[in-house]
């Protein structure tokens, strides 16, 4: 009884002290574009993201299907041929950041580095890049981009429009934090 | 001026083949159906929503609702629907009309249960 009351007020105290940032509607952005071709990109505005300001650590979320392209048919053959989106409705990174210091960060903006696992179509992969953080008012901004090729993915892309599409995508991430009552 | 058969053959084909090709452009070059347009899959208050999708919720993407309930909370993007569904807004201008506590109905595309967060999350959301 003793160790089940000491266990209840260690996860009570833990939870009250690990104080976090989120954002629910974070922007991320991919461009595949091949230049002299239509443009291949979308924008997702709903990306959830969860920052631990104590331990640096980082967890974010989105949903495949929120990706907002220009053209219908694009976006249509996007979640249906290359990212099964049904099948894997979610794609969701968990990282830390090192030498993050919540108290340390000013409006002027700190570069720190971002690692952790993305996970796509259900495979993870490492990724390692420089974030930018920066404080505005009473919000943690974060600004980050990487890039990542669909072969990590298992992604295959027909031959026919291959060269419409670029070898490396580039992923662009711009979430503004706010507190977490 | 009087054409050659020949002549007026070409100039036919032509202006069939341009038509098609037109039709095919604007057809493959469409933007999405705006949220204004699409057929409602589901209607009713945010705990009916709730207690039927809350399941399965994969088979539920992107399917477009009507759904009423309480506003809980507002942010600068969207509100929150009876502390559980998070509703994102097509307009961010709309967000004037809304007070909190009061009822509302709002027509949105549903992308999934949020785990982080354990929220229901729509977007492309307007008030009906």
């Amino acid at each position: 009884m003793k160790k089940i009351a000491l266990i209840l007020f260690l996860l009570i105290s833990f939870s009250t002290f690990a104080q976090k940032y989120f954002t629910k509607t974070g922007n991320t952005q991919f461009k595949a574009s091949v230049e002299a071709f239509e443009p291949v990109e979308a924008t997702n505005n709903s990306t959830t993201a969860i920052i631990n300001i104590n331990s640096g650590e980082i967890a974010s979320l989105l949903f495949v299907k929120a990706f907002n392209f220009r053209v219908a048919l694009m976006q249509e053959h996007f979640n249906e041929n290359y990212m099964d989106s049904s099948t894997f409705p979610k794609a969701t990174f968990k990282g830390s950041i090192s030498n993050f210091n919540f108290s340390n960060i000013s409006s002027t903006e700190k570069k720190l580095l971002l690692k952790g696992i993305l996970t796509v179509r259900g495979v993870e992969k490492e990724i390692e890049t420089l974030a930018t953080f920066s404080k505005k008012e009473d919000k943690l901004l974060m600004v980050t981009s990487f890039g990542v090729k669909p072969e990590d993915f298992n992604i295959k892309i027909p031959k026919i429009v291959s060269s419409k599409i670029a070898g490396t995508i580039n992923i662009s991430l711009a979430y503004e934090f706010i507190k977490k009552k | 001026m009087s054409l050659s058969k020949k002549n007026k053959f070409i100039i036919t084909i032509f202006l069939v083949f341009s038509v098609i090709g037109f039709t095919i452009y604007t057809y493959a070059m469409r933007p999405p159906t705006a949220i204004e347009n699409k057929k409602i899959d589901f209607s009713g208050s945010s705990d009916e929503l709730l207690l039927k999708i809350i399941d399965h919720t994969e088979e539920w993407q992107d399917k477009i609702v009507v759904v009423s309930g309480e506003v809980t909370t507002i942010d600068d993007k969207g509100i929150m629907l009876s502390s559980k569904i998070y509703c994102q807004l097509k307009q961010v201008t709309d967000l004037q009309k809304i007070n909190p506590s009061n009822n509302i109905s709002i027509k949105g595309r549903i992308i999934g249960y949020d785990d982080l967060l354990e929220e229901l999350k729509l977007d492309q959301c307007i008030i009906q």
